[in-house]
């Protein structure tokens, strides 16, 4: 049993284990070993998680060897791409790219982006596309940096100021960990315009890598399937244009409708050949955010919701509708559906509680992440980052990580869990997302009946809720 | 191979004010006996923090806006003061980065030819735009052609909130580089405003006194959504404000002073130059997302 240090005035939230999450899905053990696993040995070819969302902090220590920083692509500021781990002036070797020529039959926008992006990554082609430099700056990575850090980081010994360390070797231990540590992890950075072009490069990328799961932390703002959808509510203005069409700020070409038409079924059919693990989002959409919503028993889109600590679901998160709900933060929140507040927070009103509550449902146990180290990121820090040693040891590690949370954290959880899965020969790796899926949900324990559907993936043995509080 | 005793020795705590790092000695797990190790917990003590305060790195932004009682003023209902300091360290800053960003690759500008023939899209608007139905154009093209936030901030929620001093300068100061990179792009090819390839367009407002290709409103908005989308990409204002700036840029067209060419290449300026200012704008960036962390 962890012991917090005592003050006089004792703690109003009582200390906790930093990897709680891991060992509420099982996967590790209290005492922080795998949980009836065994590690696999230097793999040449481990698992591979391709992540659609920002850029990632590269150089954060408990990310060495868990980035492939070869594959690692960036759509955000070159419309095919530029490779930011790469030099400036490097010229791509062999990708081993497979065939996705089947994902785009009779998607004549998505074959022509296929064959341009193909062409653009053959061998001896510039990283960098048309010479653009990648929109990648460590410094504003925070969001892939956590979710890369919940997928796939590895504890660590690296050279530290000794005023940081125990011992006279100047070296700290930073004993952080993914779901997977074995893992590799392959960024694929877009930006946040409702751009379906970019987004259909994305996935055709991450196809074309044979990434194992692919993982989606975000909306797409694909304006038709926003949630709630308002194509079938048709204006009363005598034209009978689509409520949709209609709030547009501006008009929606043809062209785009069709490509956002095709990136739907693109993720769809990706999907079957492998797992897309969607967060479902975080303000109680009843079946997720879009493309989350679109996971059914025909195809490898898993939408996940959040569960806090005590086994509850995180109060933005439903308990029914989606297909898996793993490990978050969760948050207060107050209105007709729900009422569940923090009554220990030092702010707290109990004068104007509402009555009945569900207060006690709320737990204070955060998901902690990895952070952009230094002045960037979430948690931040008066020394410049990142700073990998040895050329400037690290001064403090409060910068490293954060709390982090929503269902872009558990769907993170999620991704690394189907990766640890074929990384320890539970799943094959020549699996579809339908079978992926399917193991998902053989391997994952009901919450109760009290607690809608929710269901939550468990490695071994069952699953532990912490928060006794 | 990964290291799963390091795990076992050692123990990250989350603490109410820190991350405490433990390790095995002798017996259990404990804090770390180096005394001076105590300072790594301290060190994460305010990394760890909830930021719920807004106000931390409020000085950060110092000398950027004048008017200090800029709260007061929005509740008058006068808006935010949209005057910053030269920006001279970020220039300075850019003009070190010249080669990074003076000769992106945008397509050349079209020809006279299919000027004339994009000029056709700008008469048709010219019409719908005097219709009953294009009164919001016209007052969005008259607010758009003075130096205006409110696109930019009303898809954060910000328009008449205080407290965002260092949000409203890093826009100013976006506008301001984009508006010098934007000039020299212009310069190069000279292209002539769209009354001036077509004289049957009647511009709804004054030509600027500068060329057509690209769009400076596009450039600058765009380069706006870009830097966002690095800033806050968790934020749905985030995405909106891409839609925001695309509705900006074409107001431009609506106002017969731009063709969709100058829309379209300043979008593609907006995004390659991007890499250049977030380098270069970094301080300024980490001061606005102190405000929303």
């Amino acid at each position: 049993m962890i012991q917090a240090p005592k003050t006089g005035l004792g703690p109003t939230y009582p200390p906790y284990d930093c990897l709680w999450h891991l060992v509420t899905m099982g996967v590790l053990t209290p005492d922080h070993r795998p949980n009836d696993w065994v590690p696999q040995a230097a793999n040449p070819a481990p698992a591979r998680v391709a992540m659609i969302d920002t850029s990632v902090a590269y150089d954060h220590p408990n990310l060495k060897g868990a980035i492939n920083k070869d594959l690692a692509l960036d759509l955000f500021s070159a419309r095919l791409g530029s490779f930011p781990g790469l030099e400036a002036a490097a010229v791509l070797g062999d990708l081993w790219l497979g065939d996705s020529s089947a994902v785009v039959s009779g998607l004549p926008h998505s074959a022509s982006l296929l064959a341009e992006l193909t062409a653009r990554l053959s061998v001896g082609r510039p990283a960098r596309y048309n010479g653009i430099a990648p929109a990648t700056s460590q410094v504003f990575s925070s969001h892939g940096t956590a979710m890369a850090g919940l997928i796939g980081a590895r504890p660590v010994t690296i050279p530290a100021d000794q005023s940081l360390t125990a011992t006279d070797l100047g070296l700290l231990t930073l004993p952080y960990c993914g779901v997977d540590p074995m893992s590799e992890i392959v960024p694929i950075s877009t930006n946040f315009d409702s751009d379906p072009e970019a987004l259909i490069l994305a996935f055709l990328y991450a196809d074309l890598i044979g990434a194992d799961v692919i993982a989606l932390p975000r909306v797409i703002p694909d304006p038709f399937r926003t949630v709630p959808e308002l194509s079938s509510f048709l204006m009363d203005d005598g034209a009978g244009r689509s409520l949709t069409e209609a709030i547009s700020h501006c008009p929606i070409s043809a062209v785009e409708r069709e490509l956002w038409d095709e990136l739907l079924e693109l993720i769809v059919r990706i999907s079957l050949r492998r797992p897309i693990v969607c967060a479902a989002g975080n303000a109680n959409e009843e079946y997720g955010v879009y493309p989350a919503n679109f996971a059914s028993d025909e195809n490898g889109i898993i939408a996940v919701g959040a569960v806090n600590a005590k086994g509850w679901n995180c109060s933005y998160s439903p308990t029914r509708n989606l297909t898996v709900w793993a490990p978050s933060t969760d948050a207060e929140r107050v209105d007709r559906a729900e009422v569940r507040q923090d009554v220990r927070r030092h702010d707290y009103d109990s004068e104007t509680a509402p009555e009945p509550n569900n207060n006690e449902r709320f737990s204070y146990f955060d998901l902690i992440a990895t952070d952009v180290p230094g002045t960037g990121g979430y948690a931040t820090s008066p020394f410049p980052g990142p700073n990998p040693p040895p050329d400037n040891p690290m001064r403090e590690f409060g910068s490293y990580y954060c709390r982090f949370g929503g269902t872009s954290g558990a769907s993170a959880l999620v991704a690394g869990f189907v990766s640890l899965a074929h990384n320890t020969g539970r799943l094959s790796r020549s699996c579809g997302g339908i079978e992926a899926k399917a193991w998902l949900l053989a391997s994952s324990v009901a919450l109760g009946a009290d607690r809608g559907t929710m269901v939550m993936p468990v490695f071994s043995g069952t699953p532990s809720f912490p928060d006794q509080t | 191979m990964v290291d799963f005793s390091l795990l076992q020795s050692h123990r990250f705590l989350v603490t109410e004010t820190s991350l405490l790092l433990e390790h095995a000695g002798d017996e259990a797990l404990g804090p770390m006996p180096n005394p001076a190790a105590a300072a790594a917990a301290g060190a994460s003590l305010f990394a760890l923090n909830r930021n719920r305060n807004r106000n931390r790195n409020r000085n950060r932004n110092r000398n950027r806006n004048r008017n200090r009682n800029r709260n007061r003023n929005m509740a008058d209902g006068a808006g935010p003061d949209l005057s910053i300091l030269d920006p001279w360290e970020e220039r300075d800053a850019l003009h070190k980065l010249r080669a990074e960003w003076i000769n992106l690759p945008v397509p050349l500008p079209p020809t006279m030819d299919q000027l004339r023939q994009e000029s056709i899209d700008l008469l048709e608007k010219q019409v719908l735009r005097g219709l009953p139905e294009g009164a919001m154009r016209r007052d969005e093209i008259l607010i758009e052609a003075q130096l205006e936030l409110s696109g930019y901030l009303r898809p954060f929620g910000i328009e008449t909130h205080g407290g965002y001093d260092a949000t409203i300068a890093l826009m100013l100061t976006i506008l301001a580089l984009t508006e010098e990179i934007g000039m020299r792009y212009k310069s190069r090819w000279e292209v002539p405003r769209p009354n001036q390839v077509e004289p049957r367009l009647r511009p709804f407002i004054p030509n600027p006194a500068h060329a057509s290709y690209p769009s400076n409103h596009s450039f600058q908005s765009f380069t706006i959504a870009f830097m966002f989308s690095r800033l806050l990409p968790e934020h749905p204002g985030s995405m909106m404000l891409f839609r925001s700036a695309r509705r900006i840029a074409q107001n431009r067209e609506w106002a017969g002073v731009h063709y969709a060419s100058d829309t379209q290449c300043g979008y593609a300026l907006a995004r390659m130059v991007t890499p250049v200012l977030e380098r270069v704008l970094e301080k300024n960036m980490i001061a606005a997302q102190a405000e929303w962390f």
